[in-house]
């Protein structure tokens, strides 16, 4: 194969004797050119994109449009003026508080993909924040014990199983999202304490008002305590909406790779 | 004939052997380098009697031999890339490697009291590494993982390895790209796209 192309490579040489040679210019850039092309073939393979499934991209695109604004004008100014008047350890507080009660989604979703061992780390955590930690309003379980949480929801868990992301759906308020995870948003809502349906067990919140209330408690708290984070991420966007949704979904990919 | 066969495996033995060791001895060699630079930079983030811009500035400085972003620049284009004349390659990637310097150190200048870790080197073929590491602070641990790559050819102003890609909590900056600028070329030209880049930075 080898000799072939060298013998080739040879008749081309010899049948462009007579044309009139290249300036070293020229050459040069005939190079450059082929070390450029050779480099992104080199790497195509790591690089294969994937298409995202999405049908419902210009609803997608609006919805994106909608939570931006909703973003810029609603949740950001609460944000800063709750980050204000609250101390940051107060803030704090308040998300170990929301992390602690969503700890039987956590520990039913590792169960489910055979994780025993985080889910007995997320088990010991529960008890130690519950009780030490003063209704989860503190963290030793992290900070003197080093046990860590291990997120899960009902998506991983159908991702684990081979359930594959379905279209790309953008949520109201909530962002991106797929079929997959907006489905598993009910199983995992039977097991969150904050739930405005009619449940058999106790619930911290009873009626949609309660938990709205509740939930918007959260969602400030959060973005008060990583106020620049989606700021910087969408300065990084040509295009907002297929950069998020491509982030997404890359993210999900891999939390449920691990 | 035995005597030969026992000299051809002992010589496979020691190139195996050796082979392994010079691998071994590259990725330490580049991880003490990376260590290294990005104690420079952290030295640099936490310099706060520095202006902001001049801080930037020295991050920049310091960031850039590390990184290939006109590597970075070409892949993102995918197959585009070849279609574009010289002249808009050249305005491409000058626009691209700003935008990457501009993001990549206002990024870490919000680092504070951070610490990277290593936690596994990957070598997937020869002349490529990837460091998969944990950005660790008192609140959390966020896995980055570096991509290097040793071009053929060394550039004066760069390291021997170049990173060409980042992934933060598995979101690859270099696909993400590649995805984005696809899907803008689909409705709207180059240049409309070098027009958005330059914006940004």
């Amino acid at each position: 194969m080898t000799i072939c192309l060298s013998i080739i490579l040879n008749f081309a040489g010899c049948s462009s004797k007579n044309i009139e040679k290249p300036s070293a210019e020229a050459l040069y850039e005939v190079k450059e050119n082929n070390a450029v092309n050779g480099d992104v073939e080199e790497f195509s393979d790591e690089f294969k994109i994937e298409e995202v499934y999405d049908p419902f991209s210009g609803y997608n695109r609006f919805m994106t449009g909608f939570n931006d604004g909703a973003y810029e004008y609603v949740l950001k100014p609460v944000s800063k003026g709750y980050k204000a008047v609250l101390h940051v350890e107060i803030r704090e507080s308040v998300r170990n508080f929301f992390n602690n009660l969503y700890f039987p989604m956590r520990f039913a979703n590792n169960i489910f993909q055979g994780k025993f061992s985080y889910a007995s780390e997320e088990g010991a955590r529960f008890v130690l924040n519950t009780t030490v930690g003063i209704a989860g309003l503190f963290d030793p379980a992290k900070s003197c014990f080093e046990l860590q949480a291990h997120e899960e929801d009902f998506g991983q868990t159908l991702g684990f199983y081979g359930v594959g992301s379905g279209p790309h759906i953008v949520l109201p308020l909530l962002g991106p999202s797929n079929l997959r995870d907006m489905i598993s948003l009910y199983p995992d809502s039977l097991l969150s304490p904050i739930d405005y349906n009619e449940r058999r067990y106790w619930t911290l919140t009873d009626t949609l008002a309660e938990y709205l209330e509740a939930k918007s408690l959260e969602n400030v708290n959060y973005m008060s305590l990583n106020m620049d984070r989606y700021e910087k991420m969408r300065k990084d966007a040509v295009d907002l909406y297929p950069y998020l949704r491509d982030v997404y979904e890359q993210y999900r990919n891999k939390q449920i790779k691990e | 004939m035995k005597k030969v066969y026992k000299n051809v495996m002992l010589m496979l033995f020691f190139i195996i052997v050796f082979g392994q060791n010079l691998a071994a001895n590259e990725q330490l060699e580049l991880k003490k380098h990376f260590l290294k630079k990005i104690d420079e930079v952290i030295l640099v983030v936490e310099d706060k009697k520095l202006s902001k811009d001049s801080r930037n500035g020295n991050i920049i400085k310091c960031l850039t031999p590390m990184f290939d972003f006109e590597l970075m620049a070409k892949l993102s284009l995918g197959n585009k890339w070849k279609e574009l004349s010289k002249e808009n390659q050249d305005r491409f990637i000058a626009l691209y490697v700003e935008r990457m310097k501009q993001s990549y150190s206002s990024k870490i200048d919000a680092y504070k009291d951070e610490k990277v870790e290593v936690k596994k080197i990957d070598q997937s073929q020869e002349g490529r590494i990837a460091f998969v590491t944990d950005l660790v602070s008192k609140e959390q641990k966020l896995e980055i993982v570096y991509k290097f790559h040793k071009p053929k050819e060394k550039r004066s102003d760069k390291d021997n390895w170049l990173i060409y890609d980042v992934e933060i909590l598995g979101v690859s900056i270099l696909k993400t790209d590649i995805a984005q600028f696809k899907e803008f070329l689909q409705t709207k030209s180059i240049t409309e796209l070098m027009d958005a880049l330059s914006k940004q930075s």
